[in-house]
Protein backbone atom coordinates (compact mmCIF):
# COMPACT_ATOMS: atom_id res chain seq x y z
CA UNK A 1 0.00 0.00 0.00
CA UNK A 2 2.97 2.53 0.81
CA UNK A 3 6.22 2.85 -0.38
CA UNK A 4 8.40 4.26 1.87
CA UNK A 5 12.29 4.88 1.10
CA UNK A 6 13.64 3.51 4.12
CA UNK A 7 15.86 1.31 2.65
CA UNK A 8 17.67 3.97 0.42
CA UNK A 9 19.75 4.77 4.09
CA UNK A 10 22.06 7.16 1.94
CA UNK A 11 19.02 9.53 1.20
CA UNK A 12 17.09 8.85 3.89
CA UNK A 13 19.47 9.57 6.66
CA UNK A 14 20.07 12.76 6.49
CA UNK A 15 16.70 13.15 7.07
CA UNK A 16 16.72 11.94 10.31
CA UNK A 17 19.33 14.14 11.78
CA UNK A 18 17.59 17.59 10.85
CA UNK A 19 14.32 15.82 12.76
CA UNK A 20 15.97 17.41 15.56
CA UNK A 21 18.20 14.87 16.90
CA UNK A 22 21.79 16.23 16.20
CA UNK A 23 22.66 16.60 19.67
CA UNK A 24 22.39 13.33 20.18
CA UNK A 25 24.76 12.51 17.58
CA UNK A 26 22.50 9.61 16.78
CA UNK A 27 22.92 8.14 13.64
CA UNK A 28 20.65 4.48 13.76
CA UNK A 29 17.44 5.32 11.36
CA UNK A 30 15.76 3.36 13.61
CA UNK A 31 15.89 5.76 16.35
CA UNK A 32 15.59 8.30 14.26
CA UNK A 33 11.75 7.11 13.52
CA UNK A 34 10.93 7.13 17.02
CA UNK A 35 12.23 10.96 17.39
CA UNK A 36 10.46 11.82 14.30
CA UNK A 37 7.12 10.29 15.86
CA UNK A 38 7.31 12.29 18.96
CA UNK A 39 7.74 15.10 17.05
CA UNK A 40 5.32 15.40 14.44
CA UNK A 41 2.73 18.26 14.85
CA UNK A 42 1.35 19.86 11.82
CA UNK A 43 0.80 18.71 8.12
CA UNK A 44 0.50 21.43 5.19
CA UNK A 45 -1.36 19.99 2.08
CA UNK A 46 -1.39 21.50 -1.06
CA UNK A 47 -4.59 21.75 -2.89
CA UNK A 48 -4.58 21.20 -6.69
CA UNK A 49 -3.71 18.26 -8.06
CA UNK A 50 -3.71 15.81 -4.10
CA UNK A 51 -7.67 17.53 -2.76
CA UNK A 52 -9.05 18.16 -6.28
CA UNK A 53 -8.06 17.93 -9.84
CA UNK A 54 -10.22 21.22 -11.21
CA UNK A 55 -13.78 20.46 -9.98
CA UNK A 56 -12.95 16.82 -9.07
CA UNK A 57 -12.86 15.80 -5.59
CA UNK A 58 -9.73 13.31 -5.58
CA UNK A 59 -12.19 10.09 -4.19
CA UNK A 60 -12.08 9.82 -0.15
CA UNK A 61 -10.15 12.99 0.13
CA UNK A 62 -12.83 14.83 2.17
CA UNK A 63 -13.06 11.76 4.90
CA UNK A 64 -9.49 11.65 5.20
CA UNK A 65 -8.90 15.12 5.91
CA UNK A 66 -11.55 14.85 8.38
CA UNK A 67 -9.49 11.46 9.81
CA UNK A 68 -6.48 13.94 10.01
CA UNK A 69 -8.34 16.78 11.79
CA UNK A 70 -9.37 14.22 14.99
CA UNK A 71 -5.94 13.02 15.59
CA UNK A 72 -5.06 16.65 17.34
CA UNK A 73 -2.84 17.17 14.50
CA UNK A 74 -2.54 21.27 13.47
CA UNK A 75 -3.61 21.43 9.09
CA UNK A 76 -2.76 24.22 6.47
CA UNK A 77 -3.71 24.13 3.21
CA UNK A 78 -0.85 25.79 0.78
CA UNK A 79 -0.38 26.66 -2.63
CA UNK A 80 0.86 28.38 -5.31
CA UNK A 81 -1.30 30.89 -6.69
CA UNK A 82 -1.27 34.48 -8.32
CA UNK A 83 -4.51 35.03 -9.85
CA UNK A 84 -6.93 33.52 -6.70
CA UNK A 85 -7.91 35.07 -4.01
CA UNK A 86 -7.79 32.99 -0.58
CA UNK A 87 -11.26 33.65 -0.71
CA UNK A 88 -12.32 31.90 -3.97
CA UNK A 89 -9.86 29.10 -3.38
CA UNK A 90 -11.84 28.86 0.41
CA UNK A 91 -15.25 28.96 -2.07
CA UNK A 92 -14.47 25.73 -4.59
CA UNK A 93 -13.22 23.66 -1.34
CA UNK A 94 -16.05 23.98 0.78
CA UNK A 95 -18.40 23.28 -2.41
CA UNK A 96 -16.30 19.98 -3.11
CA UNK A 97 -17.34 18.86 0.79
CA UNK A 98 -14.27 19.82 2.46
CA UNK A 99 -14.05 21.62 5.98
CA UNK A 100 -11.70 24.01 5.93
CA UNK A 101 -11.67 27.72 7.16
CA UNK A 102 -10.00 30.49 5.29
CA UNK A 103 -7.46 31.23 8.09
CA UNK A 104 -6.31 27.61 7.57
CA UNK A 105 -4.54 28.40 3.76
CA UNK A 106 -1.94 29.79 3.56
CA UNK A 107 -0.51 30.92 -1.03
CA UNK A 108 1.83 32.61 -2.65
CA UNK A 109 -0.35 35.76 -2.35
CA UNK A 110 -0.55 35.66 1.53
CA UNK A 111 3.34 34.97 1.23
CA UNK A 112 3.81 38.19 -0.68
CA UNK A 113 1.54 39.91 1.49
CA UNK A 114 2.94 38.74 5.10
CA UNK A 115 6.62 39.47 3.91
CA UNK A 116 5.20 43.27 2.14
CA UNK A 117 3.60 43.35 6.10
CA UNK A 118 6.49 42.68 7.59
CA UNK A 119 8.92 45.04 6.14
CA UNK A 120 6.33 48.14 5.79
CA UNK A 121 6.96 48.24 2.02
CA UNK A 122 4.36 50.19 -0.30
CA UNK A 123 4.59 47.79 -3.34
CA UNK A 124 3.70 48.50 -6.69
CA UNK A 125 1.30 45.19 -7.65
CA UNK A 126 1.81 43.65 -11.07
CA UNK A 127 -1.63 41.49 -10.02
CA UNK A 128 -4.68 40.79 -11.76
CA UNK A 129 -7.97 42.28 -10.34
CA UNK A 130 -9.02 38.82 -8.87
CA UNK A 131 -5.88 38.69 -6.94
CA UNK A 132 -5.75 41.91 -5.53
CA UNK A 133 -9.00 41.18 -2.62
CA UNK A 134 -5.58 39.60 -1.01
CA UNK A 135 -4.20 43.28 -0.69
CA UNK A 136 -6.45 44.89 0.85
CA UNK A 137 -5.82 47.71 2.99
CA UNK A 138 -1.82 47.52 1.87
CA UNK A 139 -0.16 51.29 0.91
CA UNK A 140 0.48 51.17 -2.68
CA UNK A 141 1.29 54.87 -3.15
CA UNK A 142 4.62 56.04 -4.03
CA UNK A 143 6.39 52.28 -4.16
CA UNK A 144 9.53 51.19 -2.76
CA UNK A 145 8.79 47.74 -3.77
CA UNK A 146 7.39 45.53 -6.78
CA UNK A 147 5.23 42.51 -6.31
CA UNK A 148 4.88 40.27 -9.47
CA UNK A 149 2.46 37.56 -9.92
CA UNK A 150 0.70 36.37 -13.25
CA UNK A 151 -0.68 39.65 -14.72
CA UNK A 152 -0.89 39.13 -18.67
CA UNK A 153 -2.65 43.03 -18.43
CA UNK A 154 0.07 44.53 -16.49
CA UNK A 155 2.96 42.67 -18.43
CA UNK A 156 3.28 45.43 -21.22
CA UNK A 157 6.05 48.05 -21.89
CA UNK A 158 4.64 51.01 -19.84
CA UNK A 159 3.88 49.11 -16.99
CA UNK A 160 7.17 46.70 -16.72
CA UNK A 161 9.04 49.78 -17.50
CA UNK A 162 7.27 51.78 -14.41
CA UNK A 163 8.47 48.78 -12.13
CA UNK A 164 12.00 48.72 -13.68
CA UNK A 165 12.47 52.29 -13.05
CA UNK A 166 11.00 51.43 -9.31
CA UNK A 167 13.82 48.33 -8.64
CA UNK A 168 16.50 49.94 -10.17
CA UNK A 169 16.39 52.78 -7.87
CA UNK A 170 16.87 50.22 -4.79
CA UNK A 171 13.06 48.74 -4.25
CA UNK A 172 12.99 45.13 -3.42
CA UNK A 173 11.90 42.66 -6.21
CA UNK A 174 9.23 40.09 -5.10
CA UNK A 175 7.73 37.59 -7.61
CA UNK A 176 4.93 35.09 -6.20
CA UNK A 177 6.60 33.08 -7.75
CA UNK A 178 8.16 32.16 -10.99
CA UNK A 179 6.59 29.09 -13.18
CA UNK A 180 7.73 29.50 -16.95
CA UNK A 181 3.98 29.41 -18.68
CA UNK A 182 0.88 27.06 -18.00
CA UNK A 183 -1.81 25.76 -19.73
CA UNK A 184 -5.22 27.92 -20.89
CA UNK A 185 -7.93 26.76 -22.86
CA UNK A 186 -6.30 28.17 -26.01
CA UNK A 187 -2.76 26.55 -25.41
CA UNK A 188 0.04 27.52 -23.28
CA UNK A 189 0.81 30.85 -21.95
CA UNK A 190 3.40 32.63 -20.30
CA UNK A 191 3.83 32.69 -16.21
CA UNK A 192 5.32 35.05 -14.48
CA UNK A 193 8.55 33.43 -14.54
CA UNK A 194 9.62 35.50 -17.66
CA UNK A 195 8.72 38.71 -16.53
CA UNK A 196 10.59 38.28 -13.30
CA UNK A 197 13.53 36.94 -15.43
CA UNK A 198 13.34 39.80 -17.89
CA UNK A 199 13.18 42.70 -14.27
CA UNK A 200 15.86 40.46 -12.66
CA UNK A 201 18.26 40.79 -15.47
CA UNK A 202 17.65 44.82 -16.10
CA UNK A 203 18.32 45.85 -12.59
CA UNK A 204 21.21 43.04 -12.18
CA UNK A 205 19.35 41.87 -9.18
CA UNK A 206 17.71 38.96 -7.55
CA UNK A 207 13.99 38.78 -6.77
CA UNK A 208 12.61 37.52 -3.64
CA UNK A 209 10.31 34.71 -4.66
CA UNK A 210 7.63 33.79 -1.84
CA UNK A 211 5.81 30.54 -3.24
CA UNK A 212 6.66 26.95 -3.11
CA UNK A 213 9.57 25.60 -3.32
CA UNK A 214 11.07 28.50 -1.61
CA UNK A 215 12.17 27.56 2.04
CA UNK A 216 10.60 30.61 3.42
CA UNK A 217 7.06 30.04 2.37
CA UNK A 218 6.80 26.69 4.15
CA UNK A 219 8.70 28.53 7.14
CA UNK A 220 5.86 31.37 6.80
CA UNK A 221 3.11 28.72 6.52
CA UNK A 222 4.13 26.85 9.91
CA UNK A 223 4.60 30.34 12.12
CA UNK A 224 1.56 30.78 13.10
CA UNK A 225 1.20 27.02 14.11
CA UNK A 226 4.24 27.55 16.56
CA UNK A 227 5.82 24.29 15.29
CA UNK A 228 9.48 23.58 14.42
CA UNK A 229 10.10 22.29 10.49
CA UNK A 230 10.83 18.95 11.78
CA UNK A 231 7.70 18.70 13.25
CA UNK A 232 5.93 19.64 10.02
CA UNK A 233 5.22 17.12 7.21
CA UNK A 234 3.91 18.22 3.66
CA UNK A 235 1.67 16.18 1.08
CA UNK A 236 1.88 17.31 -1.98
CA UNK A 237 1.70 15.82 -6.21
CA UNK A 238 4.31 17.96 -7.15
CA UNK A 239 7.58 16.39 -6.35
CA UNK A 240 10.30 19.10 -6.90
CA UNK A 241 7.75 21.82 -5.54
CA UNK A 242 5.82 20.53 -2.75
CA UNK A 243 7.94 17.31 -1.55
CA UNK A 244 11.01 19.33 -2.50
CA UNK A 245 10.49 22.37 -1.14
CA UNK A 246 9.68 21.33 2.05
CA UNK A 247 12.71 18.92 2.78
CA UNK A 248 14.74 21.45 1.87
CA UNK A 249 12.90 23.98 4.44
CA UNK A 250 13.51 20.66 7.12
CA UNK A 251 10.17 19.20 7.25
CA UNK A 252 9.32 15.73 6.01
CA UNK A 253 7.55 15.27 2.49
CA UNK A 254 4.43 12.80 1.03
CA UNK A 255 4.49 12.78 -2.16
CA UNK A 256 1.14 11.46 -4.20
CA UNK A 257 0.34 10.18 -7.54
CA UNK A 258 -2.52 12.37 -8.19
CA UNK A 259 -2.47 15.26 -9.94
CA UNK A 260 0.45 15.81 -12.07
CA UNK A 261 2.41 13.51 -11.03
CA UNK A 262 4.04 11.54 -13.41
CA UNK A 263 5.79 7.70 -13.34
CA UNK A 264 9.14 7.94 -11.67
CA UNK A 265 8.99 11.83 -10.57
CA UNK A 266 9.36 10.54 -6.61
CA UNK A 267 13.42 9.16 -7.68
CA UNK A 268 13.75 12.89 -9.26
CA UNK A 269 14.25 15.00 -5.91
CA UNK A 270 17.36 14.24 -3.57
CA UNK A 271 16.73 13.53 -0.70
CA UNK A 272 13.73 11.18 -1.94
CA UNK A 273 10.26 11.50 -0.61
CA UNK A 274 9.75 10.34 3.18
CA UNK A 275 6.88 8.30 1.39
CA UNK A 276 5.04 7.98 -1.90
CA UNK A 277 1.34 6.66 -1.54
CA UNK A 278 -1.25 6.39 -4.13
CA UNK A 279 -3.46 9.51 -3.20
CA UNK A 280 -4.61 11.78 -0.34
CA UNK A 281 -6.42 9.29 2.02
CA UNK A 282 -3.27 6.95 2.08
CA UNK A 283 -0.87 9.49 2.88
CA UNK A 284 -3.36 10.28 5.71
CA UNK A 285 -3.64 6.50 6.57
CA UNK A 286 0.34 6.19 6.47
CA UNK A 287 0.77 9.27 9.02
CA UNK A 288 -1.74 8.19 11.19
CA UNK A 289 -0.39 4.49 11.67
CA UNK A 290 3.32 5.39 10.61
CA UNK A 291 4.13 8.95 12.53
CA UNK A 292 2.24 9.55 15.63
CA UNK B 1 46.16 53.18 -13.50
CA UNK B 2 43.48 52.45 -16.09
CA UNK B 3 42.88 55.94 -17.33
CA UNK B 4 47.00 56.15 -18.02
CA UNK B 5 46.71 52.94 -19.73
CA UNK B 6 44.10 54.20 -22.50
CA UNK B 7 46.00 57.00 -22.44
CA UNK B 8 49.23 55.53 -23.59
CA UNK B 9 47.68 53.61 -26.29
CA UNK B 10 46.32 57.04 -28.14
CA UNK B 11 49.25 56.70 -30.32
CA UNK B 12 49.41 53.85 -31.71
CA UNK B 13 45.55 53.82 -32.50
CA UNK B 14 44.17 53.65 -36.17
CA UNK B 15 40.64 53.63 -35.90
CA UNK B 16 37.57 54.95 -33.61
CA UNK B 17 34.18 53.09 -32.81
CA UNK B 18 31.18 55.26 -31.99
CA UNK B 19 27.77 54.08 -30.06
CA UNK B 20 25.37 56.23 -31.18
CA UNK B 21 22.52 56.46 -28.30
CA UNK B 22 23.24 58.09 -25.15
CA UNK B 23 27.05 59.12 -27.16
CA UNK B 24 26.09 61.20 -29.73
CA UNK B 25 22.38 61.79 -28.84
CA UNK B 26 19.74 61.36 -26.50
CA UNK B 27 16.68 59.41 -28.18
CA UNK B 28 13.19 60.04 -27.28
CA UNK B 29 9.66 62.03 -28.22
CA UNK B 30 10.92 64.04 -31.71
CA UNK B 31 13.61 61.26 -32.54
CA UNK B 32 15.87 62.95 -29.80
CA UNK B 33 18.43 65.95 -29.64
CA UNK B 34 22.48 66.02 -29.64
CA UNK B 35 24.35 65.38 -26.67
CA UNK B 36 26.34 69.04 -26.47
CA UNK B 37 29.82 69.29 -28.18
CA UNK B 38 29.03 65.57 -29.99
CA UNK B 39 27.94 67.47 -33.45
CA UNK B 40 31.94 69.04 -33.51
CA UNK B 41 33.48 66.03 -31.40
CA UNK B 42 32.45 63.26 -34.87
CA UNK B 43 33.63 66.25 -37.51
CA UNK B 44 37.01 66.76 -35.41
CA UNK B 45 37.33 62.83 -35.82
CA UNK B 46 36.70 62.99 -39.46
CA UNK B 47 39.44 65.94 -40.08
CA UNK B 48 41.87 63.56 -38.09
CA UNK B 49 44.30 61.10 -39.02
CA UNK B 50 41.90 58.30 -37.32
CA UNK B 51 39.37 56.12 -39.31
CA UNK B 52 35.71 56.11 -38.10
CA UNK B 53 32.69 53.95 -37.95
CA UNK B 54 29.56 53.49 -35.86
CA UNK B 55 28.44 50.19 -33.64
CA UNK B 56 24.45 50.65 -32.78
CA UNK B 57 22.11 48.44 -31.42
CA UNK B 58 19.83 50.19 -32.70
CA UNK B 59 16.84 48.11 -33.78
CA UNK B 60 13.46 50.86 -34.19
CA UNK B 61 14.20 52.11 -37.71
CA UNK B 62 16.21 50.88 -40.86
CA UNK B 63 19.72 52.39 -41.05
CA UNK B 64 18.88 54.50 -44.10
CA UNK B 65 15.83 56.44 -41.50
CA UNK B 66 18.05 56.21 -39.09
CA UNK B 67 21.04 58.05 -40.56
CA UNK B 68 18.93 60.56 -42.19
CA UNK B 69 17.74 61.07 -38.35
CA UNK B 70 20.96 61.82 -37.41
CA UNK B 71 22.37 63.90 -40.43
CA UNK B 72 19.81 65.97 -39.42
CA UNK B 73 20.71 66.39 -36.34
CA UNK B 74 23.64 67.97 -38.19
CA UNK B 75 26.26 64.91 -37.87
CA UNK B 76 27.94 63.79 -40.58
CA UNK B 77 27.29 60.76 -41.37
CA UNK B 78 27.03 57.78 -43.64
CA UNK B 79 25.36 54.58 -44.03
CA UNK B 80 27.82 53.06 -44.92
CA UNK B 81 29.81 53.79 -41.76
CA UNK B 82 27.08 52.43 -39.80
CA UNK B 83 26.81 48.71 -38.29
CA UNK B 84 23.23 48.04 -36.84
CA UNK B 85 22.03 44.44 -36.09
CA UNK B 86 18.80 43.89 -38.55
CA UNK B 87 20.97 43.92 -41.89
CA UNK B 88 23.57 41.28 -40.04
CA UNK B 89 20.64 38.95 -38.76
CA UNK B 90 18.88 38.80 -42.24
CA UNK B 91 22.40 37.78 -43.75
CA UNK B 92 22.46 34.70 -40.70
CA UNK B 93 18.88 34.01 -41.17
CA UNK B 94 19.67 33.65 -44.83
CA UNK B 95 22.88 32.07 -44.86
CA UNK B 96 20.86 29.67 -42.44
CA UNK B 97 17.79 29.33 -44.71
CA UNK B 98 15.32 30.68 -41.88
CA UNK B 99 11.79 31.93 -41.85
CA UNK B 100 11.63 34.35 -39.24
CA UNK B 101 8.80 34.78 -36.82
CA UNK B 102 9.55 39.03 -36.22
CA UNK B 103 8.91 40.23 -33.16
CA UNK B 104 10.39 43.63 -34.03
CA UNK B 105 9.44 47.48 -34.34
CA UNK B 106 7.28 47.94 -37.42
CA UNK B 107 9.85 50.79 -38.91
CA UNK B 108 12.97 48.27 -38.93
CA UNK B 109 10.01 45.51 -40.63
CA UNK B 110 11.46 46.77 -44.12
CA UNK B 111 14.96 45.32 -43.28
CA UNK B 112 13.14 42.07 -43.29
CA UNK B 113 11.17 42.44 -46.75
CA UNK B 114 12.42 40.18 -49.00
CA UNK B 115 12.22 37.00 -46.63
CA UNK B 116 10.07 33.80 -46.55
CA UNK B 117 8.29 34.25 -43.10
CA UNK B 118 5.47 31.57 -43.58
CA UNK B 119 5.52 28.70 -41.42
CA UNK B 120 8.06 30.17 -39.26
CA UNK B 121 11.03 28.12 -37.71
CA UNK B 122 12.70 30.52 -35.63
CA UNK B 123 11.89 33.95 -33.70
CA UNK B 124 13.84 37.35 -34.34
CA UNK B 125 13.13 39.59 -31.66
CA UNK B 126 14.17 43.62 -31.25
CA UNK B 127 13.59 46.54 -29.32
CA UNK B 128 10.14 46.53 -30.26
CA UNK B 129 9.30 48.91 -27.33
CA UNK B 130 5.89 50.20 -27.13
CA UNK B 131 4.89 46.73 -29.23
CA UNK B 132 6.22 44.84 -26.35
CA UNK B 133 2.66 43.12 -25.13
CA UNK B 134 2.03 39.83 -23.23
CA UNK B 135 -0.06 38.98 -26.40
CA UNK B 136 2.93 39.60 -28.75
CA UNK B 137 5.60 37.74 -26.57
CA UNK B 138 2.86 35.00 -26.40
CA UNK B 139 3.08 34.64 -29.83
CA UNK B 140 6.89 34.72 -29.75
CA UNK B 141 6.46 32.21 -27.13
CA UNK B 142 4.28 29.56 -28.89
CA UNK B 143 6.16 29.83 -32.05
CA UNK B 144 9.57 28.97 -30.24
CA UNK B 145 7.86 26.02 -27.66
CA UNK B 146 6.62 24.38 -30.62
CA UNK B 147 9.73 23.83 -32.46
CA UNK B 148 11.71 20.74 -31.71
CA UNK B 149 14.58 22.59 -31.26
CA UNK B 150 13.87 26.58 -30.44
CA UNK B 151 15.99 29.23 -32.34
CA UNK B 152 15.92 32.57 -31.30
CA UNK B 153 17.88 35.58 -31.76
CA UNK B 154 18.25 39.23 -30.58
CA UNK B 155 19.47 41.89 -32.27
CA UNK B 156 21.28 43.09 -29.00
CA UNK B 157 21.27 41.90 -25.70
CA UNK B 158 20.73 45.39 -23.82
CA UNK B 159 19.01 45.95 -20.26
CA UNK B 160 17.84 49.61 -20.75
CA UNK B 161 18.64 52.54 -22.46
CA UNK B 162 17.99 56.61 -21.87
CA UNK B 163 15.29 58.57 -23.43
CA UNK B 164 14.28 62.21 -22.77
CA UNK B 165 11.61 61.36 -20.59
CA UNK B 166 13.50 58.46 -18.36
CA UNK B 167 15.15 55.00 -18.74
CA UNK B 168 13.33 52.37 -20.81
CA UNK B 169 13.91 48.57 -21.01
CA UNK B 170 15.81 47.31 -24.13
CA UNK B 171 15.68 44.27 -25.86
CA UNK B 172 17.96 41.92 -23.76
CA UNK B 173 15.17 41.93 -21.09
CA UNK B 174 12.61 40.68 -23.11
CA UNK B 175 15.30 37.98 -24.73
CA UNK B 176 15.83 36.93 -21.31
CA UNK B 177 11.82 36.09 -20.54
CA UNK B 178 11.80 34.41 -23.48
CA UNK B 179 15.09 32.62 -23.19
CA UNK B 180 13.59 31.31 -19.53
CA UNK B 181 10.14 30.04 -20.65
CA UNK B 182 11.89 28.05 -23.24
CA UNK B 183 15.04 27.33 -21.70
CA UNK B 184 17.04 28.02 -24.44
CA UNK B 185 19.95 30.55 -24.98
CA UNK B 186 19.33 33.49 -27.81
CA UNK B 187 22.39 34.01 -30.47
CA UNK B 188 22.89 37.47 -30.04
CA UNK B 189 23.25 39.52 -33.44
CA UNK B 190 24.58 43.03 -32.31
CA UNK B 191 26.91 44.23 -29.82
CA UNK B 192 28.24 42.69 -27.51
CA UNK B 193 28.77 39.80 -29.90
CA UNK B 194 32.35 39.77 -30.97
CA UNK B 195 31.72 39.19 -34.90
CA UNK B 196 29.72 42.52 -34.68
CA UNK B 197 32.41 44.48 -33.51
CA UNK B 198 35.00 42.50 -35.84
CA UNK B 199 32.80 43.26 -39.07
CA UNK B 200 33.38 46.93 -38.24
CA UNK B 201 37.14 46.24 -37.97
CA UNK B 202 37.61 44.32 -40.94
CA UNK B 203 35.77 46.87 -42.87
CA UNK B 204 38.53 49.60 -41.79
CA UNK B 205 41.00 47.12 -42.08
CA UNK B 206 42.58 47.26 -38.62
CA UNK B 207 43.47 45.38 -36.08
CA UNK B 208 41.31 45.00 -32.16
CA UNK B 209 44.67 46.31 -30.44
CA UNK B 210 44.45 49.66 -32.88
CA UNK B 211 41.17 50.56 -32.49
CA UNK B 212 38.97 52.27 -29.09
CA UNK B 213 35.48 52.02 -28.76
CA UNK B 214 33.30 54.38 -26.98
CA UNK B 215 30.25 54.11 -26.06
CA UNK B 216 27.74 54.65 -22.37
CA UNK B 217 26.86 50.94 -21.84
CA UNK B 218 29.36 49.69 -19.74
CA UNK B 219 28.46 45.62 -20.48
CA UNK B 220 27.58 46.06 -24.12
CA UNK B 221 29.76 48.80 -25.47
CA UNK B 222 33.01 48.37 -23.19
CA UNK B 223 32.99 44.83 -22.24
CA UNK B 224 31.65 44.07 -25.79
CA UNK B 225 34.58 45.77 -27.26
CA UNK B 226 37.45 44.78 -24.51
CA UNK B 227 36.24 41.51 -25.21
CA UNK B 228 37.14 41.41 -29.04
CA UNK B 229 40.68 42.87 -27.73
CA UNK B 230 39.63 46.59 -28.28
CA UNK B 231 40.35 49.30 -25.37
CA UNK B 232 36.65 50.16 -24.27
CA UNK B 233 35.91 54.13 -22.78
CA UNK B 234 32.88 54.59 -21.45
CA UNK B 235 31.07 58.08 -21.37
CA UNK B 236 29.05 59.77 -18.66
CA UNK B 237 26.34 60.70 -20.91
CA UNK B 238 23.64 58.40 -21.97
CA UNK B 239 22.69 55.48 -19.91
CA UNK B 240 26.22 56.12 -17.49
CA UNK B 241 25.41 55.54 -14.04
CA UNK B 242 27.77 56.38 -11.33
CA UNK B 243 27.57 53.02 -10.06
CA UNK B 244 28.96 51.44 -13.38
CA UNK B 245 33.02 52.62 -12.00
CA UNK B 246 32.13 50.28 -9.44
CA UNK B 247 30.96 47.03 -11.77
CA UNK B 248 32.05 43.64 -9.89
CA UNK B 249 33.35 42.18 -13.71
CA UNK B 250 33.71 45.28 -16.54
CA UNK B 251 36.26 48.02 -16.03
CA UNK B 252 36.12 50.33 -18.92
CA UNK B 253 39.64 51.57 -19.46
CA UNK B 254 39.22 55.05 -19.15
CA UNK B 255 35.98 57.49 -18.37
CA UNK B 256 34.99 60.85 -19.71
CA UNK B 257 32.38 63.37 -19.26
CA UNK B 258 31.28 63.34 -22.77
CA UNK B 259 32.22 62.48 -26.28
CA UNK B 260 33.83 65.87 -26.75
CA UNK B 261 35.76 65.28 -24.06
CA UNK B 262 37.30 62.13 -25.02
CA UNK B 263 37.94 63.37 -28.40
CA UNK B 264 40.02 66.92 -26.58
CA UNK B 265 42.34 63.72 -24.87
CA UNK B 266 42.77 61.73 -27.96
CA UNK B 267 43.62 64.92 -30.30
CA UNK B 268 45.80 66.38 -27.50
CA UNK B 269 47.81 63.41 -26.63
CA UNK B 270 48.15 62.60 -30.47
CA UNK B 271 49.57 66.20 -30.88
CA UNK B 272 46.40 67.32 -33.49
Amino acid sequence: MFRTHNTQKNHWRPNEIEAGVQETNIRSAAVGVMAMRQALKAVLIDLSGTLHIEDTVVSGAPEALSRLRESQLAVKFVTNTTKESKRSLLDRLQRLNFSIQEQEIFTSLTAARSLVEQRSLRPLLLLEDSALEDFTGIETSNPNAVVVGLAPNHFNYQTLNKAFRVVLDGAPLIAVHKARYYKRKDGLALGPGPFVTGLEYATDTHATVVGKPEKTFFLQALRDLNCKPEEAIMIGDDARDDVGGAQNAGLRGILVKTGKYRAGDENKISPLPLATCADFPQAVDYILEQLI
Amino acid sequence: MAERDWKECIKSLKGVVLDMCGVLYDSGEGGGVPIPGSVEAVKRIKASDLQLRFCTNETQATREKFVAKLKRMGFDISVSEVFSPAPAALAILKERNLRPHLLVYDDVLPEFEDIDKTDPNCVVIGDAADKFSYQNLNDAFRVLIQLEKPVLFSLGRGRYYKETDGLKLDVGVYMKALEYACDVEAEVVGKPAPMFFQSALTDMGIQPQEALMIGDDLINDVGGAQNCGMRGLQVRTGKYRPSDERHPTVTADGYVDNLAEAVDIILKYRGQ
